[in-house]
């Protein structure tokens, strides 16, 4: 009896405390609706918000994605009278952080579903629901946008039910941007999802959803305690990676910014400090549990992220080396999923062999060491991870086309593949099946989400989606098409790696791995590219595409026979001084590949092959 | 002693803008009287710092200062000759466009002391004038030239274009022909550039009908032979002239040698500082003595500058750079800067070595603007 009453305790503290997530797709208004409910439930005047709360980082607002989760406490006052404490955890809204998505997820009890009234669901929400349909969530949807004239209210409660087969009938139907109806979501919140029932007694079990390094405090970690509680003082263990802490402080997520509290207990969601150095010690989707007194389980699930594509990052000046190594590992004290170690190209110098999770991922790295750390980079070609048997045995994973073996030492070459799972209105139905069947893909199977629109599972090479399939995607559906992918193994294939030389000279920074059949075409359309943005110079230069060393394609950068400037009077003088001096200024950014200066542009231009 | 002075005076009118021009000039003809009363005032105020300098070439420029009529032009000569002193057989060139001249306009010029004429013909083409806007024909162009010769003008420049749209080979080497055969003294030929602010700057995929790159550098070597073979020398990048008839004007230009400039948009070189006057007509006309309304750009130069612009403008001339000049006038070793870096462009043969120092040959000449930015050195 006295059990049952001390549970009874807990779970009527616990009864008060609501922790749910928000699923949308890009753009329908996950951060809008957010910020309303920040602003309902009074946690941040409209004044004082800066526009959107959760999304912290420069790069997020202006992308208007969510790159890294986030997580807020707020107070509630229901109309039932109660005061409830609501947590919500953010979620990275891209395909290529999905791991982190599903441990977000793991930290809630429900799941707030955002559909666009306009545009009904998209790839990347069907994704993150089926997602949290696993993880036993329990599914709000929230229709949004209904202030647009072009909302059909009715249309996406049937679409909701059909593709998803949820009830939809009286599910709130807002704008979070006029602010209507956003106490109808507060309000389901407290009714539909259920509350946490961890047991307070037993030892620490919580599960880190993120975390980010603070300069003063370490690493700040951020878990959703299932069992126990946890207090400064103690000893805490990170079950997967083995580290041991000693707790300085713990606390809740508050509108404006870390809160300490004595303890965070069973069913909450907070953070804990413990003068952690490095984030790779606190790895998302780890157990948090109490060294001396441990849980007997890890959470289950825990996968390091790892990265799936990497490219070669060089400072535009060579001197600057150093610089771009401080600043990969400052990025890197955020972002465990970043890895990087030096690698030498003779066409570029000193830089490093980077590994990112996706090519968002690699773009947004790239984006924030030109900004946040003023340097200038050279990036070349993303390359995903070969497997390689060799004829002796060796089994080798290869992630740099340079090293790519010789083709009599390969026994057998694998690649990457991924489960993709597209969605499209069926009038890009056609096109986009035939940009699959170019990219290499096999056709799983479809099915009609509704009269207009279908999903399209195939299983597609990685190595074909890094290059520019996103954008062939959306240029053939007129940017509604959408594509969510999951790792799904490596499978053989017939991979050859093409060179590509310059005046006779192989530039490593150049070369890639391609399969076989498309190894002409591909060929064919970098040498035209390179021949487009190689500047003419005082001698012919040959551009080459080859194939274990046979010539594929050729082109030629003709030898520069005119530049000189007519009339130079007067006026012109001054003219023309700038003229030459802008023009050195041009080479002085060009890369010296044998004899040949290339424009530091083209490594990434060679990408950006126009899909028809 | 300080150098000669040179003197240039732009004159911004025209009967109609060329399609491919970006120099400052109106088609508001009414102004001109006004123009001129303002430059005659402009150039009065000069008078303190005229004293004691000789000048040796003038040089009218536009616009079209042929659209000057022969009183204008003999007031603005008569004060240039009160306020300088103009040596005995200084050059006085006038830029003029066929069309607009007449044998009384003509003999005013002589008269006032013009003794070097620039005619614009452009092309020999009806086609060809017609698309770059011009409003002569080849007829005007040639009774226009022979008025000249007979009053007496014995130094005579025909302005000549490569590169123009719709132009083939064929055309050019005919408007050289036609051209050698009127046995002018001096030839200027021009590659076309697009300049963006003019209409055909402005027209869409004009690229695609001006001859490419390898057919542009035929026509530049292939002119050269043509001209040189009818005993018209190269001595500048786009300059030829029977022997004695190079123009002293720009070539003292070319040499880093000082000159004033008179009216909007004109550009000064004096006293190591480089200024130029607002594209300002009705400025200038208000108040051409309110200086401080009128200056454009105003720069002061170093002797560093000053030598690369030696260098970069000494490229131009056939002669090229003269050593020992280019040590007294600036206290700088010439070898010890440059050599290094021409080399590469010595062994090809684009820069070849003189008696005196070092030039371009034909080839270095078509591919100067690399060459002079990879030697160079800016501040």
């Amino acid at each position: 009896m006295l059990f049952m009453k001390g549970m009874a305790k807990y779970m009527q503290r616990q009864d008060k405390i609501r922790n749910f997530s928000i699923i949308a797709h890009i753009d329908h208004g996950k951060s809008t609706l957010a910020d309303r409910l920040l602003e309902a439930t009074q946690s941040v005047s409209s004044r004082e918000m800066e526009e959107q709360l959760l999304d912290n980082m420069d790069i997020e607002r202006e992308r208007g994605i969510t790159i890294k989760a986030r997580a807020v406490k707020v107070k509630y006052e229901a109309e039932d009278g109660n005061i409830y404490d609501l947590n919500l955890i953010d979620t990275p809204g891209h395909v290529d952080f999905n791991y982190e998505v599903s441990r977000s997820l793991r930290a809630c009890e429900g799941a707030l579903l955002v559909v666009d009234a306009t545009q009904g669901i998209e790839a990347q929400t069907l994704a993150n629901t089926y997602l949290a349909l696993e993880n036993d969530l329990e599914i709000l949807p929230v229709i949004n946008k209904i202030d647009l004239p072009s909302a059909d209210i009715a249309g996406v409660r049937t679409e909701i039910e059909e593709v998803i087969g949820i009830p939809a009938e009286d599910c709130p139907a807002v704008s979070a941007k006029t602010g209507l109806n956003i106490r109808d979501v507060l309000e389901k919140i407290v009714t539909d999802i259920p509350a946490p029932s961890g047991d307070e007694d037993a030892p620490l079990k919580a599960l880190i959803f993120d975390s980010y390094y603070d300069s003063y405090r370490g690493v700040v970690v951020y878990v959703r305690v299932l069992d126990g509680d946890v207090h400064a003082g103690e000893k805490i263990r990170m079950m997967n990676t083995g580290a041991e802490f000693e707790v300085v402080e713990v606390g809740y997520m508050s509108a404006f910014g870390l809160v300490p509290a004595e303890k965070i207990a069973a069913g909450e969601v907070g953070y804990i400090t413990a003068s952690i150095k490095s984030v790779a010690d606190t790895r998302v989707g780890d157990t948090v549990t109490d060294a001396d007194n441990p849980t007997d389980k890890a959470f289950p699930g825990f996968k390091e992220a790892l990265p799936m594509v990497y490219a070669g990052i060089y400072p535009a000046d060579g001197a600057r080396y150093p610089d771009l190594r401080d600043a990969l590992e400052k990025l890197q004290l955020n972002d465990a999923a970043l890895t990087f170690e030096p690698e030498t190209s003779i066409a570029l110098g000193f830089g490093f062999r980077c590994g990112f999770l996706g090519l968002l991922h690699m773009e947004i790295i790239a984006e924030r060491l030109e900004r946040e750390f003023n340097l200038d980079l050279v990036t070349t070609a993303p390359s995903v991870i070969y497997k390689v048997t060799y004829k002796n045995g060796e089994v080798k994973y290869i992630d740099n086309p340079a090293n790519y073996p010789t083709p009599d030492e390969i026994a057998t070459a694998e690649e990457p593949v991924v489960r993709g799972n597209i969605i499209t209105p069926t009038d890009y139905m056609g096109g986009i099946m035939e940009l699959c069947k170019e990219r290499r893909g096999i056709f799983l199977d479809m099915k009609y989400l509704d009269k207009t629109r279908v999903e399209l599972h195939y299983i597609l090479p990685l190595n074909e989606i890094v290059y520019d399939f996103f954008d062939a995607l959306k240029s053939r559906s007129k940017g509604y098409a959408s594509l969510d992918y999951e790792f799904d193994g490596y499978k053989e294939s017939k991979l050859v790696k093409l060179e590509i030389l310059l005046n006779l000279e192989v530039v490593d920074a150049l070369s890639f791995i391609v399969h076989a059949d498309k190894a002409y075409a591909r060929g064919r359309k970098i040498a035209e590219a390179l021949k487009d943005n190689i500047p003419r110079q005082l001698f012919e230069i040959p551009i080459q595409a080859a194939v274990g060393g046979r010539v594929i394609a050729r082109e030629t950068v003709k030898a520069m026979r005119k530049d000189v400037l007519a009339k130079c009077y007067g006026g012109d003088i001054t003219r023309k001084k700038k003229l030459l001096e802008k023009q050195k200024e041009g080479k002085k950014k060009m890369r010296k590949l044998g004899s040949v200066e290339v424009p530091p542009e083209t490594f990434m231009a060679v990408l950006k092959l126009d899909d028809e | 002693m300080k150098d000669k002075l040179s003197l240039y005076i732009h004159i911004p009118f025209c009967v109609k803008k060329c399609e491919y021009c970006d120099f400052y000039s109106l088609c508001d003809l009414s102004l001109m009287s006004a123009y001129v009363n303002a430059l005659i005032t402009q150039i009065e105020s000069f008078r303190p710092v005229a004293k004691g300098r000789t000048v040796d070439t003038v040089y009218f420029g536009g616009g079209t200062p042929s659209l000057l009529s022969g009183e204008d032009m003999a007031r603005i000569m008569d004060t240039v000759r009160s306020v300088f002193h103009i040596e005995d057989g200084a050059e006085i060139s006038m830029e003029a466009n066929p069309g607009t001249l007449d044998p009384n306009k003509l003999a005013a010029y002589r008269k006032a002391g013009i003794n070097r004429l620039s005619l614009g013909l452009q092309s020999a083409d009806s086609e060809a004038l017609k698309r770059l806007g011009r409003i002569h024909t080849r007829e005007a162009f040639e009774s226009s030239f022979l008025l000249a010769r007979l009053e007496g003008f014995q130094n005579i420049n025909v302005d000549i274009m490569y590169a123009i749209p719709d132009q083939t080979k064929k055309n050019l080497s005919d408007t050289l022909d036609y051209v050698i055969s009127l046995n002018p003294d001096h030839i200027s030929l021009y590659g076309l550039r697009i300049e963006p602010d003019t209409p055909f700057g402005m027209e869409e995929n004009i690229e695609a009908s001006i001859a490419d790159e390898d057919t542009q550098a035929d026509m530049y070597m292939e002119a050269i032979a043509k001209l040189e073979a009818a005993g018209f020398l190269q001595y500048e990048i786009s300059n030829f002239a029977k022997p004695g008839y190079a123009c002293k004007h720009n070539v003292k230009n070319w040499k880093c040698k000082e000159f004033l400039g008179f009216g909007p948009a004109a550009y000064s070189f004096f006293d190591d500082k480089i200024f130029s006057y607002k594209k300002d007509i009705d400025a200038f006309i208000a108040n051409p003595l309110k200086i401080e309304n009128l200056v454009d750009t105003f720069e002061y130069l170093t002797l560093k500058s000053i030598a690369t612009q030696f260098v970069m403008l000494g490229f131009r001339l056939r002669t090229g750079i003269n050593v020992e000049e280019y040590e007294k006038r600036f206290y700088d070793d010439f070898e010890a800067r440059y050599l290094e870096k021409m080399k590469p462009f010595i062994e090809k043969q684009y820069i070849l070595r003189t008696d005196t120092g070092y030039r371009l040959s034909k080839q270095g000449f078509l591919i100067s603007n690399y060459i002079l930015s990879e030697i160079l050195e800016f501040e």
